[in-house]
């Protein structure tokens, strides 16, 4: 009996001193709560959604976020907000993010609402709410942060951590279109959009400044979100002998169209400003590779496969084995680095309070996935470069053999642009 | 040349969407709103069947029919014969049928644009100096293949007869010793079917998402509308009218508008004629 005592007592005092000399490296304190409105069936969802996720458990697993002296890990809450859908159901995107604050008690947003009309509406809320938000999907247009440097003190809750259509029209797309041209020599220009705010704005600014640069720019098309047969458009393109068709639809139905364009052989290179179809790795698979040649824009780099910076492959790596899938959409990579650049500035504001997490994220300067990520204090957008030294780098790639061959910006290239071969003749 | 061509394959491809939903109205009076759904789910059961488990490509269309017909007749006799004869009813019993079969769809993951049938012929001609692809050529003779067959089916066999029976007087065909239900149960087998034809014809030539079930619920039930709900051969001539309309659209207003054809056309035809072009609802008009 005596000795039974004896050796409860050694093994009580064995694991005492085992969880004294070895606290756990995973943190223990409350879970930070990050809210994330996600239009989870679709492909700028579940790719935020799969980037959060893996930021979050690398984070944990590293012991969480020191907040004031205390660890804690995040805890990822993830709501349907169907934004994508055709109609764009603004009012159901509205109901979740008040439901992630109210009922899942979110102390902070991160993600979307991801379809820029919903994300607009949004704002409101997290400025009733005093919630800070990271947008690291979607939402690509400009009167986001547009609308933080009008009102400052209202909307200062709302950051942008990934692109936007205004950089991405004259950093980007212009520059690779005007490269294009003097390349093949071809200046002939038809544009197909999707019927939503940062397509049609994108689309005008980006016919408004082709043709200032001595482009014909032939026609403009425009698509409700859902369409399925876009025949008649890429008829219209062949018989206004267009060189170049600019697309700029975020549905996955984007694949039909580049099948249709294989199929009716249209002498035109596919330029995707944004394409989503195009961005996925299935792509090639869902095409039987009729999407050869397609150029898209997946707004950050690591996004598709490049060495902006050492953390862009090793990110690259580990969502690949941690999702069995290469990082699909253009909310990928940056909604992954949300998470580390909310860490970075919870753990110099000490606390979870929102005025000082928006002084620190305003502080924020740290390398990452797509290059030095620094956010404007003005207006709360990340700041853009064409180098990754320098700020968020973007993201052309084009389609060749199988592949996603990274074509632009030049300081990531990682080949050269191609034409498909009925356009050669 | 653009618009009679194209104006051709959309008006055909439109009837194959819409010939199950009039072929169900026409015969048991049933508004089937899982049309879209079954639609959908034809595609996915066929990619299941050819991409995933690797059967024959022909062979996994039949089956993927068959099990959409069986599918659509275990609807009615499970739920819609409870409900029979209440429009209202009806109505919202077969959309939620239909609903949660495309939410099901979307919730066993069901998504993305990876979910693609091959076309049956690779390539494109130039017919009248405007490049087709073979499929949709296909799609056309198949078409009007279909349109055939059903007409000699309800003319020409005993069952067709008793369908038909059924459409024009369901007592007098009760009299007759025509069960009802089960004509009706046939009916929305045979409606299903349909919808599963046209979506293994038109699918290849785009991909299978869930999205798209709801699309072709709003064109099937415009045609029938335009055409007259009841009757098949007006579905076809709608489709004709809807098909032209939408190509004519695009051309000289823009794509944009595209699906404003078909909700236009459903408010045209029951401001003017409610009954549509063939209807057989003739109270409809006296009411208005």
């Amino acid at each position: 009996m005596k000795l039974a005592k004896l050796l409860t007592v050694a093994f009580l005092t064995a694991v005492a001193l085992f969880a004294f000399c070895f606290p756990a490296t995973a943190a223990s304190g409350k879970p930070i709560v990050l809210g994330c409105p996600l239009s989870t069936a679709f492909l700028y969802g579940w790719d935020a959604e799969r980037g959060i996720k893996l930021a979050v458990e690398e984070i944990n697993a590293a012991g969480g976020v020191d907040v004031g002296g205390q660890k804690r890990p995040f805890k990822v809450e993830v709501m349907d907000t169907r934004d994508l859908e055709p109609g764009v159901p603004v009012s159901e995107a509205l109901l979740v993010v008040e439901k992630l604050i109210l009922e899942k008690n979110a102390d902070f947003i991160m993600g979307g609402p991801v379809r820029s009309e919903a994300a607009l509406a949004a704002m409101d809320l997290l400025s009733k709410y005093k919630k800070v938000s990271i947008v690291t999907t979607g939402v690509l247009t400009p009167k986001y942060h547009a609308r933080v440097g009008k009102n400052y003190d209202k909307y200062k809750y709302c950051f942008r951590i990934t692109g936007e259509a205004k950089w991405m029209v004259g950093g980007e797309i212009i520059p690779c279109l005007l490269g294009i041209g003097k390349k093949f020599n071809l200046n002939r220009l038809f544009i197909m959009i999707q019927d939503v705010a940062h397509a049609r704005a994108g689309g005008k600014i980006i016919a408004k400044i082709m043709a200032k640069k001595g482009w014909n720019v032939l026609g403009q098309e425009i698509y409700p979100t859902g369409t399925s047969d876009f025949s008649m458009g890429l008829l219209k393109a062949r018989r206004k002998k267009a060189q170049v068709i600019l697309i700029w639809m975020d549905m996955p139905q984007t694949s039909i169209l580049l099948k249709q364009w294989y199929d009716l052989k249209i002498p035109a290179l596919p330029f995707g400003s944004i394409i989503s179809a195009a961005e996925q790795p299935g792509f090639w698979k869902a095409t039987e590779g009729k999407g050869e040649y397609c150029l898209a824009n997946v707004v950050n780099a690591g996004n598709a496969p490049c060495e902006a910076t050492p953390w862009t492959m090793k990110f690259y790596n580990a969502y690949t084995k941690r999702w069995g899938i290469e990082p699909e959409g253009y909310g990928t990579s940056s909604s992954y680095m949300a998470p580390y650049v909310l860490k970075a500035a919870i753990e110099r504001a000490g606390s979870l309070d929102p005025e000082a997490v928006i002084k620190a994220l305003e502080q924020t300067d740290m390398m990452g996935v797509y290059g030095r990520i620094r956010f404007d204090p003005k207006t709360h957008q990340v700041i853009p470069s064409l180098y990754p030294k320098k700020g968020a780098v973007g993201t052309i790639f084009q389609w060749q053999a199988g592949k996603r061959v990274v074509v632009f910006p030049k300081s990531i290239a990682m080949g050269e642009i191609k034409l498909p071969p009925w356009m050669m003749k | 040349m653009d618009i009679l061509v194209y104006g051709i394959i959309n008006s055909i491809s439109l009837a194959l969407v819409a010939l199950g939903f009039a072929l169900v109205y026409g015969i048991s009076r049933l508004p089937n709103f899982a049309h879209g759904a079954l639609y959908v789910v034809a595609g996915f059961l066929t990619w299941s069947l050819a991409r995933a488990a690797g059967i024959n490509y022909l062979l996994s269309m039949l089956c993927a029919m068959l099990l959409t017909g069986i599918m659509g007749a275990m609807i009615y006799r499970f739920l819609l014969i409870r409900v029979r004869g209440m429009a209202i009813s009806e109505i919202i019993a077969s959309y939620a049928m239909g609903l949660a079969i495309l939410e099901g769809l979307r919730w066993w993951g069901f998504k993305g644009m990876t979910y693609t049938l091959p076309p049956f012929v690779e390539g494109s001609i130039m017919v009248l100096g405007v490049p087709v692809d073979y499929h949709r050529l296909l799609v056309v003779v198949i078409g009007a293949g279909v349109v055939l067959v059903l007409w000699l089916f309800t003319h020409q066999s005993r069952i067709g007869l008793a369908l038909r029976g059924m459409a024009q007087d369901e007592r007098a065909a009760l009299m007759l010793g025509i069960d009802s239900d089960f004509m009706a149960l046939l009916a929305m087998g045979f409606g299903s079917m349909l919808a599963a034809l046209s979506a293994v014809l038109l699918l290849p030539l785009g991909n299978i998402v869930v999205e798209e079930g709801y699309n072709i619920l709003i064109l099937a039930i415009a045609v029938c509308i335009v055409g007259g709900l009841g009757s098949w051969m007006g579905a076809v001539l709608a489709a004709f009218l809807i098909g032209f309309a939408q190509i004519i659209t695009v051309v000289y207003l823009g794509s944009h508008f595209q699906m404003v054809v078909a909700i236009l056309a459903i408010i045209i035809t029951l401001i003017l004629k409610p009954s549509g072009l063939f209807g057989k609802q003739k109270e409809l008009e006296e009411r208005v």
